[in-house]
């Protein structure tokens, strides 16, 4: 009963998908206001679709109805609730239903926020999507479908992958990717729908950002808490291994990154419509390479989903969409440009175009090395692996040089200035960031790389600062009150320039705690007997003994430590080996101990007998990086909040602040 | 039309494409051995319960499997019955051999009187046989011919349609 009623949901959404997508592509071409009616109907009805496939297989899970075949392997009697209900999207299958549903909102949401705007655009861009969401439901219903029916139904199964079960994190981590990866269809459809319109006017740009904005705010989150995730659970000290799959979440975000940057020169100057399109296509692109990297099997990392007859399907797809996405730029990209043009290269719109140049140079980078293994294998049939010392090395000195340009960019002004102007404005933050390279000499820090980073971290900071409060400081010095200055300068008229800075303030952090945690960590290994101590950075460690524990999908050793410091006890941790029952490897988990400076980090590395061999590592500032990429989170949901036109204007505000914008 | 575009677009897409679709049906997790083809590392360890010495280079004279496993790992569960019976059934004409590493002699002792055994299981105490083969993770076996070089490597539970086809390497 449910395996079908699942199955009729999902073989209606596909021809949903796809007649909407007939009308509306054929609505936008007759420009027939009906026309984009209907096909704003059938985008309702293909959310309303997924959620009710989703809504079925997630009563089947709660209930175990073991005959529905995705539910008899992942569903287990014997877990959680939690765990019943994030299965969902636990396994291959369900992972794509679970697209399928977050594709379906996205549409049916921004079908409905526009629904009376951009008329011109609208039909293509919901064409756009439907095709899309045609291609993932019929995912669902061939290759991927979780609604088979099992003739001889099990009692009971296995239970979802033992490593999603171990950590709250898990819960959050895979919605927040989806939400990121699946959003990017979004700005992709209504970039195919300026290219099919031969033109990109300045109303359009709003619905372009903002949709663009909104799955980068989820991207961002969604890399970082993946990383958190790595460190707390796997044990070995780090949070970025450069893993295919985390490369595979970085591109999309890198290029996203690039076109919100391009997309604020296109709105002040008119220029690079044709260039902020192809970053907008790419960042959508990507995101399915990244769902092939996950999904084929093709390589090797700890997200990789089960080997699986979907690949060539969605590599079908890639290459479909990658040539329909070149076709059609080549065709158009000519009708795009340009209303304006640039003046000078020493400006903030030139940096923006060093800052575009040095994303794409990341993403090529990255991607270069990803793919570099099946390059070697495809030609010369041999075997081998891009490494950490690859990425470090092409990764860190463009690192730096964004850092850089995070200060320079928005401390120059707009257009051509004076050179006078230009040494007033990049001269004096560079004082905050020799105080700020003083600090790390003084505590330290040696590595060429920290070092500039510190001075490039203090640099921008400053202009950070200077920029996000300008605003308010010259309604204050106009003679405004405070209160209202604050709200309406920063929070009312200044919202995206505001969010856009404090997003900016963020990723300064990141660079700073990325590149101290990395440099200036310090490890031991050690074996200590029971009762024995050791001190390592400042604090005494003693192995207290272990414990074993058994649990329905694993078995864990549970090895204690006690930490103090200068004689005086600090806290207990517990650090573990877990064996799950499915897999080759024992697991650990570290024990990280936690303050305002920095972790304490210990992971066992084996147990035998009375004696415990232990990594600690003492690891500066990483708790930084997890703050301050939620900072960044937080600034771009403000840039993103609809400024309510025109409401509150009560006085012009001076040009300069008012207009001038960050990325956000 | 912007050709420029085309070009540039199409050649990347088709690289892209290319390299994708060469990696379909690899599996990413397989890692040839470097030591397929080369003598197998010559070691001596103690058999668990009887206690007598085995050195892999007196098995010379037949083929040889050699299998890595451990009492912690799940899958060498699943494996074990399927390594018992080929070896009731191949022994003496191939030498079943079972090296165990990161493990207690008495855990050992409980899943073998549990669940059977054919042939010597060893203790590779400090894990340096285990390293000198390149164990990655359990269970592993290598198949070993009768002039005592590694002819084939198989990671993960052997099924007995696998372990036949990777033997024959070592038979010829």
């Amino acid at each position: 009963m449910i395996p079908t009623l699942g199955r009729f949901l999902i073989l209606a959404s596909v021809l949903v998908a796809t007649t909407g997508a007939f009308i509306a592509y054929a609505a936008g071409s007759k420009r027939s206001p009906e026309g984009l009616r209907w096909s704003q109907r059938f985008a309702y009805l293909f959310a309303a679709l997924m959620l009710a496939a989703t809504g079925v297989m997630e009563y089947a899970l709660i209930t175990h109805d073991f005959s529905v075949e995705y539910v008899s392997h992942v569903g287990s009697t014997q877990v959680p609730l939690w765990v019943t209900i994030v299965s969902l999207w636990s396994s291959l299958e369900g992972s794509i239903l679970f697209w399928g549903f977050i594709l379906g909102i996205y549409i049916a949401a921004t079908t409905w926020i526009n629904r009376n705007d951009h008329q011109e655009y609208m039909p293509y861009a919901i064409g756009t999507w439907l095709s899309v969401g045609a291609f993932f439901s019929f995912l669902i219903a061939g290759p991927a479908n979780p609604f088979l029916t099992v003739a001889n139904p099990p009692l009971d199964g296995p239970g979802p992958n033992p490593l999603l079960q171990n950590h709250l994190l898990m819960i959050i981590h895979p919605p927040m990717l989806y939400l990121g990866y699946v959003g990017m269809t979004i700005p992709f459809g209504f970039a195919i729908a300026a290219l099919l319109r031969g033109r990109l006017g300045q109303s359009f740009l709003r619905p372009l950002r903002a949709s663009l904005l909104l799955p980068w705010v989820f991207l961002t989150i969604a890399i970082m808490l993946g990383g958190w995730w790595a460190y707390e659970v796997l044990g070995w000290g780090g949070y970025w291994a450069w893993d295919p799959v985390e490369n595979a979440s970085l591109l999309p975000w890198l290029t996203a990154t690039a076109a919100l940057h391009s997309a604020i020169v296109m709105e002040r100057r008119g220029v690079l419509k044709g260039w902020t399109v192809t970053l907008v296509q790419a960042s959508f692109l990507l995101t399915i390479l990244g769902t092939f990297m996950t999904r084929s099997g093709v390589f090797n990392s700890v997200h990789s989903f089960t080997q699986s007859s979907i690949g060539p399907t969605i590599l079908i797809f890639l290459a479909a969409v990658l040539v329909f996405s070149v076709v059609l730029l080549s065709f158009r990209i000519d009708s795009l440009e340009a209303d304006g043009k640039l003046d000078s290269a020493v400006s903030r719109e030139g940096m923006f175009l060093v800052n575009n140049l040095f994303f794409v140079v990341l993403t090529f980078t990255v991607l270069v090395g990803t793919c570099f293994p099946l390059i070697v294998e495809a030609v010369k049939g041999k075997q081998m692996s891009v490494g950490r010392p690859y990425f470090d090395a092409m990764v860190v000195p463009v690192g730096t040089a964004l850092l850089f340009l995070i200060g320079v960019g928005p401390a120059l002004p707009w257009g051509k200035a004076s050179k006078k102007e230009i040494l007033r404005a990049l001269l004096p933050p560079l004082i905050t960031g020799a105080i700020v390279m003083a600090i790390g000499l003084a505590l330290g820090v040696r590595n060429v790389w920290t070092v500039l980073t510190l001075l490039f971290g203090g640099y921008a900071a400053h202009v950070t600062m200077a920029q996000m409060w300008l605003p308010f400081r010259q309604r204050v010095k106009r003679g405004d009150a405070i209160g209202p200055a604050l709200v309406d300068a920063q929070l009312r008229r200044g919202r995206r320039r505001f969010g856009g800075y404090i997003v900016h303030a963020g990723a300064v952090i990141v660079f700073v705690a990325i590149a101290v945690s990395s440099t200036m960590r310090t490890q031991q290994e050690v074996t200590l007997t029971r009762g024995q101590s050791t001190t390592f950075a400042g604090y005494t460690v003693t192995y207290t003994g272990s414990e074993e524990r058994a649990e329905p999908h694993r078995q864990s050793t549970i090895a204690r430590f006690n930490l103090s410091k200068n004689g005086a006890q600090v806290t207990t941790m517990e650090p573990r080996m877990n064996q799950y029952a499915a897999m080759r490897e024992p697991i650990g988990t570290p024990a990280v101990y936690s303050t305002i400076t920095g972790d304490y980090y210990i992971s066992i590395m084996n147990l035998q007998g009375d004696q415990a061999g232990v990594l600690i590592i003492n690891m500066p500032m990483v708790g930084w990086i997890w703050g301050s990429v939620i900072m960044m989170g937080i600034g771009g949901l403000i840039a993103l909040i609809p400024s309510r036109r025109r409401a509150y204007v009560v006085s012009p505000v001076p040009a300069e602040a008012a207009g001038d914008e960050v990325p956000a | 039309m912007n050709r420029t575009v085309l070009i540039v677009g199409i050649v990347i897409v088709a690289a892209i494409v290319f390299i994708l679709f060469a990696g379909l049906g690899k599996d990413p997790a397989h890692i040839d051995s470097p030591l397929v083809g080369r003598p197998a590392p010559p070691f001596s360890l103690k058999a668990v319960g009887t206690g007598e010495m085995v050195d892999i280079e007196k098995l010379r004279g037949k083929p040889v499997v050699l299998n890595f496993w451990a009492t912690w790992c799940g899958p060498c569960y699943e494996e074990h019955p399927t390594l018992v019976a080929n070896a009731r059934n191949l022994q003496p004409g191939v030498q079943f051999v079972g090296v165990v590493f990161n493990d207690d002699e008495d855990k050992i002792m409980r899943f073998l009187a549990e669940r059977g055994t054919a042939y010597p299981t060893l203790l590779d105490a400090q894990g340096k046989t285990a390293i000198a083969y390149g164990v990655g993770g359990v269970p592993e076996t290598f198949f070993i011919n009768p002039e005592g070089k590694i002819m084939a490597k198989f990671e993960g539970p052997l099924t007995t349609e696998a372990l036949q086809a990777e033997l024959a390497k070592a038979m010829r």
